[in-house]
């Protein structure tokens, strides 16, 4: 039996197949105007979550590389401070060694005791060194200061500040005060000042406390440095992993533009085509050929 | 047989020929009306009595040609079929429509929905952790917090609005059914009362299968035909048309999103709940007491995860003045989270009380990792909860499309079957129209043939030689 066709079927089936050529049109416009694939989550669930998941972790990223430059920032001031300080005791030793010279007089003596005492003014303000109102030495004391500037003792805390550098890494920030003998360089100054000034020849222990001291700021210089290049060699791989992101986020939310043009290209000529179909066909009627 | 017969004969045709002409009139004006089914004649031969004698000549029984009817051409069952394809559509499109609207809402994926609040919320303690001392960056954290609470207030007030929506659509599908009814009961007494009378109830019975099949689009009614040209419609047993009479259903339930879990909305026959499957009612039943209501305890469920997990880590830090963390998010659900602190200074953001230090800020920066997120809570931490709920909504969305485009062909196909019987094809009409017209050209050139004869016998007869 062959189906009886009707002219509202033709110009309904004809409607049909206009309107899916025009909202086939519509939805690749809409994808190349705003150059996302994705624009709803029911355009593709799973691209959506994975969109989502890899948006979350570019945001940690961001965040993560903003600490690492707040890191690097505070270890270079400690680094710097560090150096810093290095020399100032360096210098302290120079005034011991020129002490043990038998033939200075008094007045040299308490010219090197003044210089002593200037240099351990400059090193307690080096120790109360801060980043960002936070004293680098002081571990989490309250207040700004490592050591007190009067009295030379030592009122900071051993407790390390960490900050994360990464998702699985965090890094401490800051030096313990016993590590660069925050706490017993003020006294041991105070002595070497006292043995300057009076006594005329300086005792070993002054040279082997001091000696020790500036080895363990060394030490701190040391591993600040290699705590400065870990944070370095994180930076990359969360910078790497960051743009690597982007791509991915590119690549699973983005139009294939030359593919989308082509589609829409070819929809284009799908649906013109479908036009002139239907303008020839609707036309014709049996009244056309009846006189 | 007489001449004078043969005249009646002939009338008879040319009576026949232009009834046949009117309905194909009828049909051709009517090609583009909604419904309407193409009708025919139905022609039948006349036979007279067969008797002979000698003044009514041989009993050749002619009698003419007599119109017996004007048929309505429908099929019930391919009718039946496009009813019950419209209605599932029906269902699919009420249902795809409320829950597009809920997917907008989401705002997934982007650059503005929740998940990208709650990334900023949980950087900003990053950013206090370096810098624990500072209250701009202290006063950001508690902005931030305050940003996501307030997109989740959007949320559930946007959620409850589409509820709300789709309720009134469902309220005003049911006030068209119901009128719908009611006019399929006035047209099925109507149509009792003309075939009684025997009256033509064609034109009727469009209106009546129009009635019937926007019921079934409506809330899902199946249509049977009763007696005396009548139709019944009832959705799953419940009858809401039986023959002349109509019911009236109401719609019972809660009135807000908050009570629909509880307490769905539903349509009820008196006491009865009407059990409604398909039509656009099916679709915002669904809406309403199912794809919402999870869709609102998803979020709050996200919502109630985000303050466990961020109170859980504040409470075991310090305030700058020593006391130990209180709460930073209150509240039970989405529409009710709030930001506790107000300044700065009570964001306990150290772990040893009397000392600065952000450790604390960061375990909570932390968070935004889903792995720590998952050990801190137990249960898939709140970004994860989010994207499933985003993900979860897509599918339900595509799933609803993608079986709405089959819809769709069906549909297609059970329109063309209805059309391909009871549409009117104009070349057929025109056909016929052709074919009529001779029939009466013909049926007139008999009269004149017979007068003529008639002529003949009457006038010539006996005038011979004159």
């Amino acid at each position: 039996m062959s189906i009886r066709i009707t002219q509202q079927s033709i110009s309904a089936s004809t409607m049909r197949g206009l309107q899916a050529n025009l909202s086939r049109m519509q939805d690749l416009q809409a994808q190349l105007s705003s150059g996302k694939r994705i624009a709803v989550a029911s355009d593709d669930p799973s691209g959506t979550a994975s969109a989502m998941t890899f948006r979350s972790q570019q945001a940690a990223d961001e965040q993560y590389l903003r600490n690492i430059d707040q890191v690097s920032a505070r270890l270079g001031v400690t680094d710097n401070t560090l150096t810093q300080l290095s020399d100032r005791l360096r210098g302290v030793r120079d005034l011991l060694v020129q002490a043990g010279n038998a033939g200075l007089g008094a007045d040299s003596r308490n010219a090197l005791a003044a210089q002593a005492a200037a240099l351990k003014s400059e090193i307690v303000d080096l120790y109360n060194t801060t980043y960002l109102d936070r004293p680098v030495f002081g571990g989490t004391v309250p207040g700004q200061q490592a050591v007190d500037p009067t009295t030379g003792v030592y009122i900071g805390n051993d407790q390390s500040v960490q900050t994360r550098i990464s998702r699985d890494a965090t890094v401490r920030i800051d030096v313990k005060g016993s590590d660069v003998a925050a706490d017993t360089t003020p006294a041991l100054l105070d002595r070497i000042v006292a043995d300057l000034g009076t006594t005329a020849t300086i005792p070993s222990a002054d040279f082997t406390d001091l000696d020790a001291t500036l080895s363990k700021v060394m030490q701190a210089l040391g591993d600040v440095g290699a705590r400065a290049s870990r944070v370095d060699s994180t930076k990359a791989n969360v910078d790497s992993h960051r743009l690597d992101l982007v791509a991915r986020i590119s690549e699973n939310e983005d139009v294939d533009l030359p593919q989308a043009i082509m589609n829409l290209q070819s929809q284009q000529v799908a649906y013109q085509s479908a036009l002139g179909a239907s303008a020839k066909i609707l036309q014709t009627s049996l009244v056309d050929f009846l006189k | 047989m007489s001449g004078f017969s043969s005249l009646n004969t002939a009338v008879t045709g040319l009576a026949a020929a232009q009834r046949a002409m009117d309905i194909a009139g009828q049909n051709i004006v009517n090609a583009n009306t909604p419904g309407y089914s193409r009708q025919r004649v139905q022609l039948a031969e006349v036979a007279t009595a067969t008797s002979s004698s000698l003044f009514t000549g041989g009993g050749t029984g002619v009698g003419g040609v007599t119109v017996t009817g004007v048929a309505r051409i429908r099929d019930v069952f391919v009718e039946g079929a496009r009813a019950a394809a419209g209605a599932r559509q029906a269902a699919l499109t009420s249902q795809t429509s409320a829950l597009t609207g809920a997917q907008q809402l989401l705002a997934e994926p982007g650059d503005t929905g929740l998940q990208a609040t709650m990334d900023a919320f949980y950087s900003s303690w990053h950013d206090l952790a370096n810098n624990p001392t500072d209250v701009a960056a202290g006063s950001v954290v508690l902005q931030r917090g305050i940003a996501v609470t307030d997109q989740l207030h959007a949320l559930a007030n946007g959620i409850a609005g589409q509820w709300t929506t789709a309720r009134d659509s469902l309220q005003d599908t049911l006030t068209q059914a119901n009128q719908a009814a009611s006019d399929l009961a006035d047209v099925n007494s109507k149509i009792a009362a003309g075939l009684v009378a025997g009256r033509p109830v064609n034109e009727l019975m469009d209106q009546r299968d129009q009635l019937a099949r926007s019921l079934g689009t409506l809330i899902g009614g199946v249509a049977t035909p009763g007696q005396d040209g009548q139709v019944s419609v009832s959705v799953n047993g419940v009858a809401i048309v039986a023959g002349a009479t109509a019911q009236q259903f109401t719609l019972a339930g809660a009135a807000t999103l908050g009570g629909a879990a509880a307490d769905p909305p539903r349509l009820m026959w008196g006491t009865t709940t009407v059990p409604v499957d398909s039509g656009s009612a099916a679709g915002y039943l669904a809406v309403l007491g199912t794809d919402l209501p999870s869709l609102a305890s998803t979020v709050d469920g996200v919502a109630t995860s985000l303050k466990d997990i961020v109170n859980t880590v504040h409470a075991t830090g310090f305030a700058k003045d020593g006391s130990p963390g209180g709460p930073f998010f209150a509240g039970t659900d989405a529409l009710s989270m709030s930001v506790v602190p107000t300044s700065p200074d009570q964001l306990a953001i150290t772990p040893t009380a009397g000392t600065i230090d952000g450790t604390v800020a960061m375990q909570i920066g932390d968070l935004s990792d889903d792995g720590v997120a998952e050990t801190a809570l137990g249960r898939p931490g709140p970004s994860a909860q989010w994207r499933d709920v985003t993900t979860l909504l897509g599918v339900r969305v595509q799933s609803l499309k993608n079986a709405g485009d089959v819809q769709d062909s069906v549909v297609a196909a059970a329109d063309s079957a209805v059309e391909a019987d009871s549409g009117v094809n104009l070349d057929e009409e025109m056909t016929n129209m052709l074919q009529y017209q001779r029939a009466y050209q013909s049926a007139a050139r008999v009269v004149t043939t017979v007068d003529e004869m008639l002529d003949t016998l009457v006038n010539r007869t006996g005038l011979v030689g004159r």
